[in-house]
């Protein structure tokens, strides 16, 4: 079989455009300009939300959302989520279709809502709506000349433009021209249950035929758009070459339809096959009389009403496959695609196994060896973008312009503003715990990120009172105080706070800055992301949710500097009691350590065979001149863990970042410090993200997380 | 829902209509003892289905013998496949005039519709066919929550024109429209109708009899009519005949089911026929099965095919009601041949697989009967579907013997159902040859 060319009709030349032509002519206008149809989603809830994606997978273009209280926020990571339709079609005027998947309780409000913001189509998903409010949307629908499948539809597709609304499976056939192309002729289906469509879509494919455009008119009772109000305008649609309606028994849409089609043949050009479901279904019982009075001498409802005045109506009515096959080819006379080309294609369609469901997170891409945030190299973000540029970029996707003074303002008076009375050293040592807790006691900090809108704001006043608390947990907070501030930059609030001085060197001030830097992200799957992530889903506050990333960062993850650097010193240590040098003794070391049973900390990385803040901070290290005997360790302790133990495992950024920390000669317990306070900037966009993206208490599948966010890019000056 | 002619009545009473006094409602002929009963009295056969009056449920006795025995055997009959239960002890009202009324939705566009007759009474269809003018009707198109003045005044013109043109009659009557039509918005009504609505020789408007057909859908927020009438706002309740075993082991179970056959738990099989269960897929297809069990056994095998069941299997089942559903037909005793579909839309293939051999193995161990299935599936999932099928047909060949799914679209259902028929006969005459 010849490979398949891929092309789709274009929007503005298939069936849909053709319907919303004929509600909304100045609409299609701006279709046929821009070859695109706008659609919305109203009701975000866990249906909406998945049929939205497999809808885009169609490649039906959704261009919004909408869900109260939702404002502001987006569905899919990229796409905006309104408050109300009217909000919706305010910012998208062109949206022509719209698919509502409220609750029953719900769906009256929000379809009348969609149907005065003027979309011409609208797909009522719900079902079980009450009839009263079915009426309420009518009355609506017919002030605003609204085409209304549904309510309980499973929607409309239309295969030769690729485009769905609802929840119809890609199971339905396009011609397929000589050419190898798709073309928009077919038959086009109009049925009240979803699922006799596969049945149909099936038979009639079995024989060739193929469908462009298949509409779920709803199963319910009472509906919006009957059989009577779209059969003849869908047989003037010039590529429609035959009408086929799946009608059952109950109701009188069919009798309708067919009533019509004797008072007015001539709206009716194209053969019309009907199959009519429940000939041999038990005769219901029907309570009261009232049917039967306001419709004298009419029968309807019964699979012999619908039979008797669709074929006096001139339509072949069928009850079976075979027969609908053949009621269809007799009136057509022609094929639409090889069938084996048919067969060879579901084929391979079912034989693939499912996409495994993923999600998407727009702020760090983690590759092998590779760090992306936004688009950008962490490697080039450290060598040329200070902490709060690179917050800044975290919580709103790019670099400041002129943000960046009013960021140090908030982060600078958030470091001074007193917290509690425990401006001294607490007794705990664990940084972690410390810092975990002061969050959930900051009242100031609370109030700041609940009246607050602006993520990269939240984010410069946390960093201000995280290092507020450092300095408390250094015993600097005095310093902090006594300093006169008004000439000190956040750069060296930070040296001042975890140090407890200023250095003579401004350098060093650079090169803490840039550890930190280094520390800000590493994407959704470190174990201090998933905690935040987790409380961010069900809704935490944003200083419970950072307090629990926080907290996850321990020996095993993010604090494993502190060792790394106390094995350096001890390494140089050794190496000028021992007049060894350095490679020996750092063999020696390990080898000890190892025979007693404990870990070479600052070793190895899950994912990066080698670190990618590695040589970034290593170079700022030696430009600034503290490159000394640590750093020399950190550049050979895996050819020695080599020596020992015959595995290859490279150096990783705590063990770079504690090797700089000792040749800087402050404290080693910096070294867990700087990783709590640089990832305080990547944990609150990542709580940001998930509270204006994601869906409260969905199932986090961290693994699952693919990178949306913008492509590489260089860093502009 | 359909409401009992006395739960109609309380209601219309709240929203102002005049009823007959209510004497009590029994179910026991023994309540009648402590009751204070005046005559002529009306005894009322309350079931939920029509031409009640026809079939003998309406009587008015003289006496309180006459009452008792008319009582004793009203509850020992049933109308229409609809047991007496209950019934509804009223004063007898005398009758100048009976008047049809009713709230309905017009099937075709689904608006309010009024209806007033002033020939009301059981011959009301009948009227309505052979003289269409003396039905007055009005569409009310803006499902407006109360009715206009001027409506009702011009059904009260269109049926005062028949009767009587006293003012006092023409008001209560106008009030009466008002009434029901308020009733049917405010509970939220697919029907309310009153045949008839009786002018009495003394110029009173009454409501002799009464029907209230609710939404179902709107159920969930009718808490205070439902409790008012003694009803569970959380239960629906079940208005169709009596249910067979099967019918009601299923709506535990939790899927829609109906049996077609007439009291399935001892039916007598035709010897030379072949009774065949459904497991469809959704409800559309679930009618649609059936007639082409029907349509297949007519054509190829002389209309000895007869479908048993309706059954919506749609909307993706839990493995567990997969399995379900294959039980509760296998442990029916008229089934000879399972026809099932899957078409994975929404739901899944692999589930449905999954559920359907656990089902058979269940069922092997247990040394329950087994019955052939046939089928196809196609759609969501089928990749893991097929190779479950597969290994499981491996491991255990013996509970899958009987086992025949197509998997993909190769053949349409209405083959399957075909070969299904005729392997479903091949087995029949194995049997019977081995007795």
């Amino acid at each position: 079989m010849s490979e398949m060319k891929k092309e789709k009709l274009e929007a503005n030349q298939g069936l849909l455009d053709y319907l919303i032509k004929h509600v909304r002519p100045e609409l299609a206008e701006k279709i046929d300009q821009s070859k695109s149809i706008e659609t919305m989603i109203v009701g975000l809830g866990r249906q909406g939300t998945r049929h939205a994606q497999l809808m885009m997978e169609y490649g039906t273009n959704v261009t919004c959302g909408v869900a109260p209280g939702r404002s502001g926020t987006k569905v899919h990571e990229t796409i905006p989520v309104y408050a109300s339709a009217e909000e919706a079609v305010m910012n998208h005027p062109n949206i022509a279709v719209a698919s509502i998947w409220r609750h029953y309780s719900t769906a009256k409000d929000a379809t009348i809502e969609v149907i005065r913001s003027g979309v011409p189509i609208i797909v009522l998903i719900s079902e079980f709506i009450p009839l009263k409010d079915v009426r309420d949307i009518l009355v609506e629908a017919r002030k605003h000349k609204t085409i209304l499948f549904g309510g309980n539809t499973p929607g409309i597709i239309f295969p030769p433009e690729g485009i769905k609304i609802g929840m119809l499976p890609d199971i339905f056939q396009a011609q397929i021209t000589d050419e190898g192309g798709i073309g928009p002729k077919g038959v086009t289906i109009l049925s009240r249950s979803g699922a006799i469509l596969y049945h149909m879509s099936d038979a009639l494919a079995s024989a060739g035929i193929a469908q462009n455009g298949v509409l779920g008119v709803g199963g319910d009772g009472a509906i919006g758009s009957r059989f009577v109000d779209l059969v003849s305008l869908v047989m003037n649609y010039e590529n429609t070459d035959l009408v086929v309606v799946a009608g059952e028994i109950g109701g009188m849409q069919e009798e309708l339809l067919a009533q019509d089609m004797i008072e007015h043949p001539k709206k009716y050009s194209k053969p019309l096959v009907a199959l009519i479901s429940g000939a041999n279904a038990p005769e219901g019982k029907t309570m009261g009389h009232a049917g039967a009075v306001i419709t004298p001498g009419q029968k309807y409802g019964t699979f012999n009403s619908k039979k008797e005045l669709l074929e006096k109506a001139g339509a072949i009515v069928v009850n079976h496959q075979h027969d609908l096959i053949k009621a269809v080819k007799s009136k057509l006379n022609q094929t639409y695609f090889r069938v084996e080309d048919y067969y060879e294609r579901m084929k391979k369609k079912w034989d693939a196994k499912s996409p495994e469901p993923t999600w998407g997170t727009l702020i760090t891409k983690v590759l092998p060896n590779n760090l992306v945030i936004k688009g950008y190299s962490l490697q080039d973000i450290i060598a040329k973008k200070g902490l709060l540029e690179t917050t800044y970029l975290l919580t709103k996707g790019e670099f400041p312009k002129n943000e960046l003074l009013g960021l140090e303002k908030i982060a600078i008076n958030a470091a001074k503003e007193e917290f509690l009375h425990l401006d001294k050293n607490p007794e705990e040592s664990d940084v972690s715990k410390i810092i975990g807790t002061f969050l959930l006691l900051d009242k100031k900090l609370s109030n700041f990120a609940n009246s607050e809108k602006d993520p990269s704001r939240v984010a410069a006043y946390s960093l201000g009172r995280v290092l507020r608390y450092l300095s408390i947990y250094f015993g600097n907070s005095q310093k902090l105080d006594n300093h006169n501030q008004d000439q000190l930059s956040f750069s060296d609030l930070i040296y001042l706070c975890l140090v407890g001085e200023l250095p003579e060197d401004k350098m060093k001030i650079k090169l803490l800055e840039a550890i930190i830097t280094a520390c800000v992200d590493h994407g959704v799957t470190p174990p201090s992301t998933q905690a935040t992530l987790i409380l961010a889903s069900t809704r935490a506050n944003y200083e419970v949710a950072i307090s629990a990333g926080i907290q996850a960062i321990t020996d095993v993850h993010g604090g494993a500097g502190q060792k790394a650097a106390e094995f350096m010193l001890s390494v140089v240590k050794k190496s000028k009691e021992t007049a060894t040098d350095l490679q020996e003794t750092t063999f020696e070391l390990i080898k000890e350590t190892i025979k007693a049973g404990k870990r070479i900390e600052g070793l190895g990385h899950r994912i990066h065979t080698q670190d990618p803040r590695r040589d970034v901070l290593w170079d700022f290290a030696k430009k600034a001149g503290y490159a000394k005997e640590c750093v020399e360790v950190s550049r050979i302790i895996s050819d020695s863990f080599y020596r020992v133990r015959g595995m290859n495992l490279p150096i990783n950024v705590d063990g770079v970042i504690g090797a700089i920390i000792a040749d800087m000669e402050i404290d080693p317990k910096l070294a867990k410090a700087v990783f709590v306070f640089g990832r305080t900037a990547g944990l609150t966009a990542h709580y940001y993200e998930e509270i204006s993206t994601q869906p409260q208490m969905r199932r986090i599948a961290f693994d699952k997380a693919i990178y949306k966010g913008p492509a590489i890019r260089e860093i502009t000056e | 829902m359909k409401l009992y002619e006395y739960e109609a009545k309380q209601i219309f009473d709240k929203f102002g209509l005049k009823i007959p006094k209510q004497l009590g409602v029994i179910e026991k002929l023994e309540e009648i003892e402590k009751m204070s009963l005046s005559f002529p009295l009306m005894v009322k056969a309350m079931v939920l289905i029509g031409g009640r009056g026809k079939a003998g449920g309406i009587k008015k006795p003289n006496s309180i013998d006459e009452a008792k025995e008319i009582i004793r055997k009203m509850l020992q009959s049933s109308i229409r496949g609809y047991p007496i239960e209950k019934i509804l002890l009223e004063e007898a009202v005398d009758i100048s005039n009976e008047i049809y009324l009713a709230v309905t939705t017009d099937p075709a566009t689904f608006d309010i519709v009024v209806v007033a007759s002033a020939s009301g009474g059981i011959d009301i269809e009948e009227v309505a066919k052979t003289n269409p003018e003396l039905i007055w009707k009005k569409t009310i198109f803006d499902n407006a929550k109360e009715l206009e003045d001027t409506v009702a005044e011009e059904a009260v013109d269109f049926l005062s024109k028949n009767f009587s043109d006293k003012p006092e009659i023409k008001n209560q009557l106008k009030n009466a429209i008002k009434s029901l039509y308020s009733a049917f918005q405010n509970i939220e009504a697919k029907i309310c109708e009153i045949n008839p609505l009786i002018l009495t020789s003394n110029n009173q408007i009454i409501a002799a009899d009464a029907k209230i057909v609710l939404d179902d859908n709107s159920l969930y927020r009718q808490e205070p009519l439902l409790k008012s009438i003694g009803i569970d706002p959380q239960s629906k309740r079940h208005d169709v005949s009596e249910q067979t075993i099967f019918e009601a082991k299923a709506y535990k179970i939790g899927f829609p089911y109906l049996d077609l056959l007439e009291n399935p738990e001892n039916f007598v099989k035709e010897k030379d026929k072949l009774y065949v269960a459904l497991v469809p897929g959704g409800a559309g297809y679930g009618i649609f099965s059936i007639d082409e069990v029907v349509n297949v056994g007519d054509r190829y095998f002389e209309g000895k095919v007869v479908p048993i069941n309706f059954m919506d299997s749609g909307g993706g089942p839990s493995l567990s009601k997969v399995a379900d559903m294959f039980h509760l037909l296998m442990d029916h005793p008229t089934t000879g041949l399972i026809i099932t579909s899957r078409f994975g839309g929404i739901s899944s293939c692999d589930i449905f697989i999954r559920g359907l051999i656990m089902a058979l193995r269940d069922r092997h161990l247990q040394k329950r009967r087994m019955i052939p299935v046939f089928g196809r599936m196609v759609g969501t999932d089928l990749a893991a579907a097929r190779e479950y099928l597969e290994k499981a047909k491996k491991e255990t060949p013996d509970p899958l013997e009987d086992l025949h799914i197509v998997v993909g679209n190769q053949k349409i259902m209405a083959d399957v159902i075909r070969d299904g028929i005729e392997y479903g006969f091949k087995i029949k005459k194995q049997q019977e040859i081995r007795g």
